[in-house]
């Protein structure tokens, strides 16, 4: 009888010290390490700020947007105004009359290879010959499941040797430091304005770079 | 006989004949479609769609509104027809809001006919589409929806059956409680035994007797709820792994990883400021106003790519954008405590860190979550074994610097940056 107990005793014993371990691997590992709430916080005043940040919802304006438009008229300090209107004969006007301020340097080139890369070669192709990886069929596996997507129209090659025509006249290959920096402005036809994105200065430098693939 | 003999080999004659002549038509039908096909690609569709409106016009029944003539003159050169005064090509400039479509002057009569005849030929096709493809879609749809419906239906059916018998029996179960209630308790007055006898007591009862498995098993909690409580307090105000609902179902692993679009492209501020910045709806309307995801829509725009649209008031019909834009509220991931300065530019710009670096592999994630903890230890473990990049104008100052105090030369505050306004007004 009393051994019958103790091995009783020592199987509950096994059991419990069983399930308590599975019980703390289980609690330990659930879920993926991701969640929905930020979790518990202490003094989250401490995490906000007291100025608002330009991306908050802000209520003292009409708007209620924080970040403002500036008021029609003003520039900012070193803002450069670009005199030219979106319409094609500015266009060709800013071909004929803007040249780039920029010296042709390494640096130069090398800033415009680099903002090349990241702002236009996902259309445009790393070597401007309109084949960028939008442009191309591709598909993409995730929650949903396996689907392709939509490609994106692509542009014409820049490149000499391609000779492909510019839709508002002439070669791709022979446009001008005006014609590029007034389509990056305001872009064109499938192309959107890239005014936002690049600084004047960043502009010319795209630019000149361009120039570069021209004569590929 | 003869007669007879000499008709049937005429007819025959005259049937091969057109026989023929049916094969080369559509032999030579084939290879304009074709050829118009591959100009229509690299020519046309930067701009122009068959069914509908991209930057140009849809093209579809082109063919019905000008004839053939006309329009291969328009597609060498509408600017030279809009100058010369053609009334249907000025009408049709100015309908399209004077955009100027590009002169293919390099393209010969017969290849600007394979184009139209390409066009032809994907218009009857997709005229063909809303009968039979539609269909066929709403088919294959209506079929996946009706299986999923049906399981669904079995699923609750069988469900509810469980649910029904499971409940009869405790309705049962209940009677005979109700029933024996009395008696029960009668006989757990008399004989404690009785409540005693069920496994549950008797396990209870053999287990606070072994006073060894009570001990245990009171450490095990103990140790247990010291570990939860001290992650649980570590992890106040850590938010690694927050993955929040956003407004739009933004997916990173299509546009940085299967688009290969560059991290700066949307959140250029990491190369120039402070903020990694979140980018305003322009810079998804440089590609979302040509793409809108209609393939799996059934033709119809994509309804989270409607809120972009929404976000710029913008209307895909007309293009236009009107004057009430409503900001798009994207819940911050990220969240540094104010008290604590972090510069991207600083880190991207200079040191060269790459995005992933601190945001991890951003290019699968289907919805982004903070990858880094953002604790204060682990940006001081990362700073302790970063090597500084010296090949920078700061580091020749700071040299230039120390050269003039080893040779003894005063410095003063200003001379070392002491006159930034940022040095007090930060």
């Amino acid at each position: 009888m009393t051994e019958n107990m103790l091995a009783m005793n020592k199987k509950s014993f096994l059991g419990s010290v069983c399930a308590a371990l599975a019980l703390a691997a289980v609690i330990s590992s659930c879920g993926d390490g991701k969640t929905r709430s930020t979790g518990w916080e202490f003094s989250r005043n401490m995490y906000d700020p007291i100025a608002f940040n330009p991306d908050q919802p802000n209520e003292n304006f009409k708007n209620g947007i924080t970040a403002q438009l500036p008021p029609t008229g003003t520039n900012p300090i070193g803002f450069e105004r670009f005199e030219f209107a979106n319409s094609l004969e500015e266009y060709e006007r800013a071909g004929r009359e803007l040249q780039s301020p920029l010296a042709v340097t390494k640096e130069n080139l090398a800033k415009g290879d680099a903002l090349f890369h990241t702002y236009c070669a996902v259309c445009h192709g790393k070597e401007g010959k309109g084949d960028g990886p939008i442009t191309k069929e591709r598909s993409v596996t995730d929650s949903r499941g396996t689907r392709s997507l939509e490609t994106f129209p692509p542009p014409p090659s820049y490149q000499q040797s391609d000779a492909a025509s510019s839709s508002r006249g002439g070669l791709m290959s022979e446009l001008s430091d005006g014609k590029i920096y007034h389509t990056i402005y305001y872009g064109h036809n499938s192309m959107g304005s890239h005014a936002s994105q690049l600084s004047p200065e960043e502009r010319w430098q795209v630019v000149m770079y361009v120039h570069e693939l021209q004569k590929k | 006989m003869r007669n007879i003999s000499s008709v049937l080999g005429k007819l025959a004659k005259t049937m091969s004949i057109s026989l023929m002549l049916l094969f080369a038509v559509t032999m030579s039908h084939a290879q304009d479609v074709k050829e118009g096909q591959t100009l229509f690609k690299s020519k046309c569709t930067t701009c122009h769609s068959v069914t509908k409106k991209v930057v140009g016009p849809a093209l579809a029944g082109m063919t019905q509104r000008h004839d053939e003539e006309w329009l291969v003159k328009w597609i060498r050169n509408s600017q030279a027809m809009v100058a010369a005064g053609d009334p249907t090509a000025v009408k049709l400039f100015e309908e399209n809001n004077n955009l100027v479509m590009t002169a293919f002057t390099d393209l010969s009569d017969d290849q600007i006919k394979n184009i139209i005849a390409y066009v032809e030929d994907e218009e009857a096709k997709a005229a063909q589409a809303p009968a039979g493809g539609s269909a066929e879609a709403g088919a294959a749809q209506s079929d996946d929806a009706n299986t999923f419906m049906i399981v669904g239906l079995i699923a609750i059916v069988v469900l509810a059956v469980v649910i029904i018998i499971v409940l009869n029996r405790v309705i049962r179960t209940l009677e005979k409680v109700i029933a024996n209630n009395q008696a029960a308790i009668e006989a757990a007055q008399a004989r404690n035994e009785m409540i005693t006898e069920s496994r549950f007591a008797k396990f209870a009862q053999a287990f606070v007797k072994n006073k060894k498995l009570v001990g245990f098993t009171v450490l095990m909690l103990v140790a247990f709820l010291a570990v939860a409580g001290w992650n649980t307090l570590w992890n106040v105000g850590v938010h690694q792994g927050y993955e929040p609902v956003q407004p739009i179902k933004f997916s990173h692993q299509i546009h940085a990883g299967v688009n290969q679009i560059e991290c700066q492209y949307c959140h250029g501020g990491a190369f120039k400021s402070k903020n990694a910045s979140i980018p305003s709806a322009n810079v998804c309307m440089n590609c979302h106003n040509t793409v809108t995801a209609s393939d799996h829509y059934d033709g119809e725009l994509s309804p989270e790519i409607a809120k972009i649209y929404r976000a710029v008031d913008y209307n895909p019909d007309t293009r236009e954008y009107g004057n009430n834009p409503k900001p798009i509220q994207w819940v911050r991931v990220h969240n540094l405590p104010d008290f604590a300065y972090f510069n991207h530019s600083q880190h991207v710009v200079v040191a060269g860190v790459e995005c992933q670096t601190c945001h991890g592999p951003v290019e699968t994630m289907e919805e982004i979550y903070q990858y880094s903890p953002l604790t204060m230890k682990w940006c001081i473990d990362c700073h302790r074994t970063t090597e500084v990049n010296t090949d920078n104008a700061y580091y020749d100052q700071l040299i230039e610097a120390h050269e003039k105090l080893k040779k003894g030369e005063k410095m003063t505050a200003a001379m070392i940056g002491g006159l930034e306004c940022g040095k007090c007004h930060y």
